[in-house]
Protein backbone atom coordinates (compact mmCIF):
# COMPACT_ATOMS: atom_id res chain seq x y z
CA UNK A 1 0.00 0.00 0.00
CA UNK A 2 2.87 2.36 0.68
CA UNK A 3 3.98 2.12 -2.89
CA UNK A 4 0.53 3.03 -4.10
CA UNK A 5 0.11 6.01 -1.82
CA UNK A 6 3.50 7.35 -2.83
CA UNK A 7 2.56 7.04 -6.48
CA UNK A 8 -0.69 8.83 -5.74
CA UNK A 9 1.15 11.73 -4.17
CA UNK A 10 3.17 12.02 -7.36
CA UNK A 11 -0.04 12.17 -9.31
CA UNK A 12 -1.26 14.91 -7.03
CA UNK A 13 1.93 16.78 -7.79
CA UNK A 14 1.12 16.49 -11.46
CA UNK A 15 -2.19 18.09 -10.65
CA UNK A 16 -4.22 15.19 -11.91
CA UNK A 17 -5.60 13.29 -9.00
CA UNK A 18 -9.30 12.75 -8.71
CA UNK A 19 -10.43 11.30 -5.40
CA UNK A 20 -10.74 7.57 -5.30
CA UNK A 21 -9.07 7.06 -8.64
CA UNK A 22 -6.44 4.60 -7.50
CA UNK A 23 -6.58 0.94 -8.41
CA UNK A 24 -6.66 -1.63 -5.65
CA UNK A 25 -3.57 -3.82 -5.79
CA UNK A 26 -4.07 -7.60 -5.67
CA UNK A 27 -3.66 -9.26 -2.24
CA UNK A 28 -0.03 -9.93 -1.25
CA UNK A 29 -0.64 -13.73 -1.23
CA UNK A 30 -1.09 -13.66 -5.01
CA UNK A 31 2.57 -13.06 -5.87
CA UNK A 32 2.17 -13.34 -9.64
CA UNK A 33 -0.79 -11.00 -9.81
CA UNK A 34 1.10 -8.55 -7.63
CA UNK A 35 4.16 -8.77 -9.91
CA UNK A 36 1.93 -8.04 -12.87
CA UNK A 37 0.37 -5.07 -11.08
CA UNK A 38 3.83 -3.66 -10.38
CA UNK A 39 5.03 -4.30 -13.94
CA UNK A 40 2.07 -2.39 -15.37
CA UNK A 41 3.06 0.47 -13.03
CA UNK A 42 -0.43 1.89 -13.31
CA UNK A 43 -1.86 2.58 -9.84
CA UNK A 44 -4.23 5.19 -11.27
CA UNK A 45 -5.66 2.77 -13.84
CA UNK A 46 -9.35 3.61 -13.28
CA UNK A 47 -8.70 7.32 -13.81
CA UNK A 48 -6.37 6.64 -16.73
CA UNK A 49 -8.95 4.41 -18.39
CA UNK A 50 -11.58 7.13 -18.05
CA UNK A 51 -9.25 9.70 -19.62
CA UNK A 52 -8.36 7.22 -22.35
CA UNK A 53 -12.05 6.63 -23.13
CA UNK A 54 -12.67 10.38 -23.41
CA UNK A 55 -9.62 10.79 -25.61
CA UNK A 56 -10.67 7.91 -27.82
CA UNK A 57 -14.11 9.44 -28.36
CA UNK A 58 -12.51 12.80 -29.23
CA UNK A 59 -10.16 10.92 -31.48
CA UNK A 60 -12.92 9.28 -33.46
CA UNK A 61 -14.93 12.48 -33.77
CA UNK A 62 -12.21 15.00 -34.52
CA UNK A 63 -8.53 14.17 -34.19
CA UNK A 64 -8.32 11.18 -36.48
CA UNK A 65 -10.41 12.81 -39.25
CA UNK A 66 -8.22 15.90 -38.89
CA UNK A 67 -5.04 13.84 -39.25
CA UNK A 68 -6.43 12.02 -42.28
CA UNK A 69 -7.46 15.35 -43.83
CA UNK A 70 -3.97 16.71 -43.18
CA UNK A 71 -2.52 13.74 -45.04
CA UNK A 72 -4.85 14.30 -47.96
CA UNK A 73 -4.34 18.04 -48.22
CA UNK A 74 -0.58 17.93 -47.72
CA UNK A 75 1.15 15.22 -49.80
CA UNK A 76 4.14 13.29 -48.48
CA UNK A 77 7.17 15.35 -49.61
CA UNK A 78 5.51 18.49 -48.21
CA UNK A 79 4.69 16.75 -44.91
CA UNK A 80 8.33 15.82 -44.59
CA UNK A 81 9.15 19.49 -45.21
CA UNK A 82 6.81 20.50 -42.39
CA UNK A 83 8.44 17.92 -40.13
CA UNK A 84 11.91 19.25 -40.98
CA UNK A 85 10.79 22.81 -40.34
CA UNK A 86 9.30 21.93 -36.95
CA UNK A 87 12.44 20.07 -35.95
CA UNK A 88 14.54 23.04 -36.96
CA UNK A 89 12.37 25.40 -34.91
CA UNK A 90 12.82 23.11 -31.94
CA UNK A 91 16.62 23.51 -32.07
CA UNK A 92 16.95 25.67 -28.90
CA UNK A 93 15.20 22.99 -26.83
CA UNK A 94 17.18 20.13 -28.34
CA UNK A 95 20.42 22.06 -27.88
CA UNK A 96 19.62 22.93 -24.26
CA UNK A 97 19.05 19.27 -23.44
CA UNK A 98 22.15 18.10 -25.33
CA UNK A 99 24.16 20.46 -23.12
CA UNK A 100 22.35 19.60 -19.89
CA UNK A 101 23.20 15.99 -20.59
CA UNK A 102 26.85 16.89 -20.99
CA UNK A 103 26.98 15.85 -24.64
CA UNK A 104 29.13 18.42 -26.48
CA UNK A 105 29.28 16.34 -29.66
CA UNK A 106 25.55 16.00 -29.82
CA UNK A 107 25.17 19.71 -29.12
CA UNK A 108 27.67 20.48 -31.91
CA UNK A 109 25.68 18.31 -34.32
CA UNK A 110 22.43 20.02 -33.33
CA UNK A 111 23.92 23.47 -33.82
CA UNK A 112 25.59 22.50 -37.11
CA UNK A 113 22.33 21.05 -38.39
CA UNK A 114 20.55 24.29 -37.51
CA UNK A 115 23.06 26.45 -39.37
CA UNK A 116 23.12 24.24 -42.47
CA UNK A 117 19.40 23.58 -42.67
CA UNK A 118 18.40 27.19 -41.99
CA UNK A 119 20.61 28.41 -44.85
CA UNK A 120 21.09 25.67 -47.46
CA UNK A 121 17.89 23.95 -46.37
CA UNK A 122 15.73 27.02 -47.06
CA UNK A 123 14.84 27.91 -43.50
CA UNK A 124 14.72 24.29 -42.39
CA UNK A 125 12.30 22.86 -44.97
CA UNK A 126 14.93 20.53 -46.38
CA UNK A 127 17.11 18.41 -44.14
CA UNK A 128 20.36 19.02 -46.04
CA UNK A 129 22.43 18.14 -42.97
CA UNK A 130 21.07 14.60 -42.99
CA UNK A 131 20.91 14.07 -46.76
CA UNK A 132 24.31 15.53 -47.71
CA UNK A 133 26.38 15.80 -44.55
CA UNK A 134 25.30 12.61 -42.83
CA UNK A 135 24.22 14.29 -39.60
CA UNK A 136 20.71 12.98 -38.88
CA UNK A 137 18.16 14.56 -36.55
CA UNK A 138 18.35 13.28 -33.01
CA UNK A 139 15.42 14.12 -30.82
CA UNK A 140 16.12 15.23 -27.30
CA UNK A 141 13.99 16.56 -24.49
CA UNK A 142 14.00 17.36 -20.81
CA UNK A 143 12.24 14.10 -19.95
CA UNK A 144 15.28 12.28 -21.33
CA UNK A 145 17.60 14.67 -19.49
CA UNK A 146 15.84 13.84 -16.22
CA UNK A 147 16.05 10.13 -17.02
CA UNK A 148 19.79 10.37 -17.66
CA UNK A 149 20.15 12.27 -14.40
CA UNK A 150 18.63 9.23 -12.73
CA UNK A 151 15.02 10.34 -12.24
CA UNK A 152 12.57 7.41 -12.33
CA UNK A 153 9.57 7.75 -14.64
CA UNK A 154 6.94 7.33 -11.90
CA UNK A 155 3.54 5.76 -12.50
CA UNK A 156 1.84 5.52 -15.86
CA UNK A 157 -0.38 8.44 -16.86
CA UNK A 158 -2.76 8.76 -19.75
CA UNK A 159 -3.15 12.43 -20.62
CA UNK A 160 -5.94 13.53 -22.95
CA UNK A 161 -4.56 14.88 -26.25
CA UNK A 162 -0.99 14.06 -25.20
CA UNK A 163 -1.44 10.32 -24.84
CA UNK A 164 0.70 7.91 -22.82
CA UNK A 165 2.96 9.67 -20.32
CA UNK A 166 4.52 9.50 -16.89
CA UNK A 167 5.18 12.32 -14.38
CA UNK A 168 8.87 12.58 -15.35
CA UNK A 169 8.20 12.98 -19.06
CA UNK A 170 5.17 15.22 -18.45
CA UNK A 171 7.37 17.53 -16.40
CA UNK A 172 10.00 17.32 -19.15
CA UNK A 173 7.42 18.27 -21.75
CA UNK A 174 6.37 21.29 -19.70
CA UNK A 175 9.97 22.44 -19.24
CA UNK A 176 10.64 22.05 -22.97
CA UNK A 177 7.61 24.17 -23.85
CA UNK A 178 8.58 26.93 -21.43
CA UNK A 179 12.26 26.77 -22.34
CA UNK A 180 11.73 27.44 -26.02
CA UNK A 181 12.80 31.07 -26.56
CA UNK A 182 10.73 31.30 -29.73
CA UNK A 183 7.62 30.88 -27.61
CA UNK A 184 8.59 34.03 -25.69
CA UNK A 185 9.60 36.07 -28.69
CA UNK A 186 7.47 39.07 -29.63
CA UNK A 187 3.92 39.89 -28.68
CA UNK A 188 0.62 40.89 -30.18
CA UNK A 189 -2.08 38.91 -31.93
CA UNK A 190 0.02 37.98 -35.00
CA UNK A 191 2.71 36.41 -32.87
CA UNK A 192 0.07 34.63 -30.83
CA UNK A 193 -1.57 33.34 -34.00
CA UNK A 194 1.81 32.08 -35.19
CA UNK A 195 2.43 30.35 -31.86
CA UNK A 196 -0.96 28.66 -32.03
CA UNK A 197 -0.33 27.60 -35.62
CA UNK A 198 3.03 26.24 -34.56
CA UNK A 199 1.54 24.24 -31.71
CA UNK A 200 -1.22 22.97 -34.00
CA UNK A 201 1.24 21.87 -36.70
CA UNK A 202 3.43 20.18 -34.11
CA UNK A 203 0.41 18.28 -32.90
CA UNK A 204 -0.71 17.26 -36.40
CA UNK A 205 2.81 16.21 -37.33
CA UNK A 206 3.14 13.99 -34.28
CA UNK A 207 -0.31 12.49 -34.83
CA UNK A 208 0.59 11.83 -38.45
CA UNK A 209 3.70 9.94 -37.31
CA UNK A 210 1.78 7.59 -34.98
CA UNK A 211 -1.60 7.34 -36.76
CA UNK A 212 -0.84 4.06 -38.54
CA UNK A 213 0.34 2.49 -35.31
CA UNK A 214 -2.83 3.65 -33.53
CA UNK A 215 -5.03 2.29 -36.31
CA UNK A 216 -3.20 -1.01 -36.07
CA UNK A 217 -3.86 -1.15 -32.31
CA UNK A 218 -7.54 -0.34 -32.83
CA UNK A 219 -7.80 -3.06 -35.43
CA UNK A 220 -6.01 -5.85 -33.62
CA UNK A 221 -6.08 -5.25 -29.86
CA UNK A 222 -8.67 -6.73 -27.52
CA UNK A 223 -7.86 -3.97 -25.03
CA UNK A 224 -6.31 -0.92 -26.74
CA UNK A 225 -5.72 0.77 -23.39
CA UNK A 226 -3.52 -2.09 -22.13
CA UNK A 227 -1.74 -2.40 -25.47
CA UNK A 228 -0.87 1.29 -25.69
CA UNK A 229 0.30 1.24 -22.07
CA UNK A 230 2.58 -1.75 -22.67
CA UNK A 231 4.00 -0.51 -25.98
CA UNK A 232 4.65 3.06 -24.83
CA UNK A 233 6.32 2.04 -21.58
CA UNK A 234 8.58 -0.48 -23.32
CA UNK A 235 9.53 1.86 -26.15
CA UNK A 236 10.31 4.73 -23.83
CA UNK A 237 12.40 2.50 -21.55
CA UNK A 238 14.26 1.12 -24.58
CA UNK A 239 14.97 4.64 -25.81
CA UNK A 240 16.45 5.60 -22.44
CA UNK A 241 18.45 2.36 -22.31
CA UNK A 242 19.86 3.07 -25.76
CA UNK A 243 20.94 6.56 -24.67
CA UNK A 244 22.58 5.16 -21.54
CA UNK A 245 24.43 2.56 -23.62
CA UNK A 246 25.63 5.24 -26.05
CA UNK A 247 27.00 7.27 -23.15
CA UNK A 248 28.83 4.29 -21.72
CA UNK A 249 30.44 3.47 -25.04
CA UNK A 250 31.30 7.11 -25.82
CA UNK A 251 34.98 8.02 -25.39
CA UNK B 1 31.02 -47.31 -42.72
CA UNK B 2 31.85 -46.09 -46.18
CA UNK B 3 34.53 -43.54 -46.68
CA UNK B 4 32.13 -40.87 -47.93
CA UNK B 5 30.05 -41.17 -44.76
CA UNK B 6 33.15 -40.82 -42.66
CA UNK B 7 34.10 -37.63 -44.48
CA UNK B 8 30.57 -36.43 -43.97
CA UNK B 9 30.83 -37.04 -40.23
CA UNK B 10 34.21 -35.36 -40.05
CA UNK B 11 32.82 -32.36 -41.88
CA UNK B 12 29.91 -32.25 -39.47
CA UNK B 13 32.25 -32.43 -36.50
CA UNK B 14 34.29 -29.61 -37.97
CA UNK B 15 31.20 -27.47 -38.55
CA UNK B 16 29.98 -27.75 -34.98
CA UNK B 17 33.14 -27.83 -32.92
CA UNK B 18 31.70 -26.64 -29.61
CA UNK B 19 29.75 -28.20 -26.79
CA UNK B 20 27.37 -30.69 -28.35
CA UNK B 21 25.30 -30.64 -25.14
CA UNK B 22 24.34 -27.02 -25.74
CA UNK B 23 24.92 -27.31 -29.49
CA UNK B 24 21.59 -25.60 -29.70
CA UNK B 25 21.32 -22.32 -31.41
CA UNK B 26 24.41 -20.47 -32.55
CA UNK B 27 24.14 -16.78 -33.48
CA UNK B 28 25.18 -17.72 -37.02
CA UNK B 29 22.43 -20.28 -37.35
CA UNK B 30 19.80 -17.88 -36.00
CA UNK B 31 20.99 -15.14 -38.36
CA UNK B 32 20.87 -17.49 -41.36
CA UNK B 33 17.39 -18.61 -40.33
CA UNK B 34 16.09 -15.02 -40.14
CA UNK B 35 17.82 -14.15 -43.42
CA UNK B 36 16.11 -17.07 -45.16
CA UNK B 37 12.66 -16.54 -43.61
CA UNK B 38 12.90 -12.79 -44.28
CA UNK B 39 13.83 -13.28 -47.94
CA UNK B 40 10.95 -15.67 -48.35
CA UNK B 41 8.53 -13.21 -46.74
CA UNK B 42 9.75 -10.22 -48.73
CA UNK B 43 9.51 -12.17 -52.00
CA UNK B 44 5.86 -12.98 -51.29
CA UNK B 45 5.00 -9.48 -50.07
CA UNK B 46 6.48 -7.84 -53.17
CA UNK B 47 5.04 -10.34 -55.66
CA UNK B 48 2.65 -8.19 -57.65
CA UNK B 49 1.22 -11.21 -59.40
CA UNK B 50 -0.58 -12.28 -56.21
CA UNK B 51 -3.98 -11.09 -55.06
CA UNK B 52 -4.24 -9.67 -51.54
CA UNK B 53 -5.86 -12.88 -50.33
CA UNK B 54 -3.20 -15.12 -51.92
CA UNK B 55 -0.48 -12.97 -50.47
CA UNK B 56 -1.96 -13.23 -46.99
CA UNK B 57 -2.25 -16.98 -47.28
CA UNK B 58 1.37 -17.38 -48.32
CA UNK B 59 2.58 -15.04 -45.60
CA UNK B 60 0.51 -17.09 -43.13
CA UNK B 61 2.11 -20.32 -44.39
CA UNK B 62 5.62 -18.92 -43.87
CA UNK B 63 4.70 -17.71 -40.38
CA UNK B 64 3.25 -21.09 -39.39
CA UNK B 65 6.55 -22.68 -40.35
CA UNK B 66 8.84 -20.12 -38.72
CA UNK B 67 7.07 -19.08 -35.52
CA UNK B 68 6.81 -21.22 -32.37
CA UNK B 69 3.13 -20.46 -32.15
CA UNK B 70 2.29 -22.79 -29.27
CA UNK B 71 5.24 -21.61 -27.17
CA UNK B 72 4.37 -17.97 -27.76
CA UNK B 73 0.72 -18.70 -26.96
CA UNK B 74 1.62 -20.25 -23.61
CA UNK B 75 4.02 -17.42 -22.80
CA UNK B 76 1.37 -14.82 -23.61
CA UNK B 77 -1.24 -16.48 -21.39
CA UNK B 78 1.37 -16.51 -18.61
CA UNK B 79 0.10 -17.28 -15.13
CA UNK B 80 -3.41 -17.95 -16.44
CA UNK B 81 -2.27 -21.01 -18.40
CA UNK B 82 -2.25 -23.22 -15.28
CA UNK B 83 -5.56 -21.80 -14.19
CA UNK B 84 -7.30 -22.73 -17.45
CA UNK B 85 -9.02 -26.10 -17.90
CA UNK B 86 -7.59 -28.40 -20.59
CA UNK B 87 -10.55 -27.55 -22.82
CA UNK B 88 -9.97 -23.82 -22.30
CA UNK B 89 -6.26 -24.27 -23.05
CA UNK B 90 -6.98 -26.10 -26.28
CA UNK B 91 -9.53 -23.56 -27.40
CA UNK B 92 -7.24 -20.70 -26.45
CA UNK B 93 -4.34 -22.12 -28.47
CA UNK B 94 -6.55 -22.58 -31.51
CA UNK B 95 -7.89 -19.01 -31.27
CA UNK B 96 -4.46 -17.56 -30.48
CA UNK B 97 -2.92 -19.15 -33.57
CA UNK B 98 -5.65 -17.84 -35.81
CA UNK B 99 -5.52 -14.36 -34.31
CA UNK B 100 -1.71 -14.14 -34.44
CA UNK B 101 -1.54 -15.34 -38.03
CA UNK B 102 -4.34 -13.05 -39.12
CA UNK B 103 -2.85 -9.97 -37.43
CA UNK B 104 0.70 -10.56 -38.62
CA UNK B 105 -0.27 -11.63 -42.12
CA UNK B 106 -2.45 -8.52 -42.37
CA UNK B 107 0.34 -6.32 -41.14
CA UNK B 108 3.08 -7.80 -43.32
CA UNK B 109 0.84 -8.26 -46.35
CA UNK B 110 0.43 -4.49 -46.69
CA UNK B 111 4.14 -3.66 -46.78
CA UNK B 112 4.49 -3.28 -50.56
CA UNK B 113 8.01 -2.47 -51.74
CA UNK B 114 9.56 -3.62 -48.48
CA UNK B 115 13.26 -4.48 -48.21
CA UNK B 116 15.36 -5.55 -45.26
CA UNK B 117 18.93 -6.07 -44.16
CA UNK B 118 20.07 -8.33 -41.35
CA UNK B 119 22.45 -6.77 -38.85
CA UNK B 120 25.60 -8.62 -37.88
CA UNK B 121 26.41 -9.51 -34.28
CA UNK B 122 23.07 -10.56 -32.83
CA UNK B 123 22.41 -10.16 -29.11
CA UNK B 124 22.07 -13.12 -26.79
CA UNK B 125 19.33 -13.26 -24.17
CA UNK B 126 19.33 -16.35 -21.98
CA UNK B 127 19.39 -19.27 -24.44
CA UNK B 128 17.91 -17.22 -27.26
CA UNK B 129 19.40 -15.14 -30.05
CA UNK B 130 17.97 -11.75 -30.99
CA UNK B 131 18.59 -10.92 -34.64
CA UNK B 132 18.07 -7.29 -35.69
CA UNK B 133 16.81 -6.33 -39.13
CA UNK B 134 16.45 -2.89 -40.65
CA UNK B 135 13.23 -2.73 -42.62
CA UNK B 136 12.81 -0.06 -45.28
CA UNK B 137 9.83 0.94 -47.35
CA UNK B 138 9.69 3.61 -50.04
CA UNK B 139 8.87 7.00 -48.52
CA UNK B 140 9.08 5.76 -44.92
CA UNK B 141 11.82 6.09 -42.35
CA UNK B 142 13.66 2.79 -41.74
CA UNK B 143 12.39 0.70 -38.83
CA UNK B 144 14.38 -1.65 -36.64
CA UNK B 145 12.67 -5.00 -36.11
CA UNK B 146 14.31 -7.55 -33.85
CA UNK B 147 13.49 -11.25 -34.02
CA UNK B 148 14.02 -13.37 -30.96
CA UNK B 149 14.93 -16.87 -32.08
CA UNK B 150 14.90 -19.97 -29.87
CA UNK B 151 15.58 -23.59 -30.58
CA UNK B 152 12.33 -25.54 -30.47
CA UNK B 153 12.44 -29.29 -31.13
CA UNK B 154 15.89 -28.98 -32.71
CA UNK B 155 14.83 -26.23 -35.11
CA UNK B 156 15.24 -22.46 -34.88
CA UNK B 157 11.89 -20.76 -34.40
CA UNK B 158 10.81 -17.15 -33.91
CA UNK B 159 9.50 -16.60 -30.37
CA UNK B 160 9.19 -12.82 -30.29
CA UNK B 161 9.18 -9.74 -32.49
CA UNK B 162 10.56 -6.53 -30.98
CA UNK B 163 9.61 -3.29 -32.74
CA UNK B 164 11.50 -0.16 -31.66
CA UNK B 165 12.03 -1.66 -28.22
CA UNK B 166 8.52 -3.05 -27.68
CA UNK B 167 8.21 -6.82 -27.45
CA UNK B 168 5.13 -8.19 -29.14
CA UNK B 169 4.74 -11.13 -26.76
CA UNK B 170 5.11 -8.95 -23.64
CA UNK B 171 2.60 -6.49 -25.06
CA UNK B 172 0.15 -9.26 -25.85
CA UNK B 173 0.62 -10.70 -22.40
CA UNK B 174 -0.45 -7.37 -20.84
CA UNK B 175 -3.33 -7.11 -23.26
CA UNK B 176 -4.63 -10.61 -22.51
CA UNK B 177 -4.06 -10.23 -18.77
CA UNK B 178 -6.18 -7.06 -18.85
CA UNK B 179 -8.97 -8.85 -20.71
CA UNK B 180 -8.90 -11.79 -18.28
CA UNK B 181 -8.67 -9.64 -15.14
CA UNK B 182 -11.50 -7.41 -16.26
CA UNK B 183 -13.50 -10.48 -17.24
CA UNK B 184 -13.61 -11.77 -13.66
CA UNK B 185 -10.24 -13.59 -13.85
CA UNK B 186 -11.67 -16.11 -16.30
CA UNK B 187 -9.72 -17.42 -19.29
CA UNK B 188 -13.11 -18.05 -20.88
CA UNK B 189 -13.56 -14.26 -21.05
CA UNK B 190 -10.42 -14.03 -23.19
CA UNK B 191 -11.56 -16.89 -25.42
CA UNK B 192 -14.90 -15.17 -25.89
CA UNK B 193 -13.20 -11.89 -26.82
CA UNK B 194 -10.92 -13.70 -29.30
CA UNK B 195 -13.89 -15.49 -30.84
CA UNK B 196 -15.71 -12.17 -31.23
CA UNK B 197 -12.67 -10.59 -32.86
CA UNK B 198 -12.29 -13.48 -35.27
CA UNK B 199 -16.00 -13.34 -36.06
CA UNK B 200 -16.71 -16.85 -34.77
Amino acid sequence: MREVSRSCRLLLAAGLLLLGACATPPPPEDAEALAEFRAANDPAEPLNRTLFAIDRAADRLALRPLTIAYREVVPEPARQGVRNLLRNLRTPVTLMNDMLQGEPRRAGDTLGRFLINTTLGLGGLIDVADAHFGVPYRRNGFGTTLALWGVEPGPYLYLPLLGPYNPRDALGFGVDVVANPLAWFGQGSEVMALDIAWAGMTYLDQRDAVQDQLDEVERTSLDPYATIRAVSQQQRAAEIDRRRAERRSAP
Amino acid sequence: MRRRDLYGLLLLAWLCPIAPARAALTPARATAFIQAAGEELVAVINDRGLSTEERRQRVAAILRRSVDIEGVGRFVLGRFWRQASPAEQAEYLRLFEESLIRNLAGRFGELQGVAFTVERNPRLIEEDVVVATIVTRPGQPPVTLEWRVAEVGGQPRIVDLIAEGASLRLTQRSEYAAVITRGGNQVSALNAALRRQLGQ
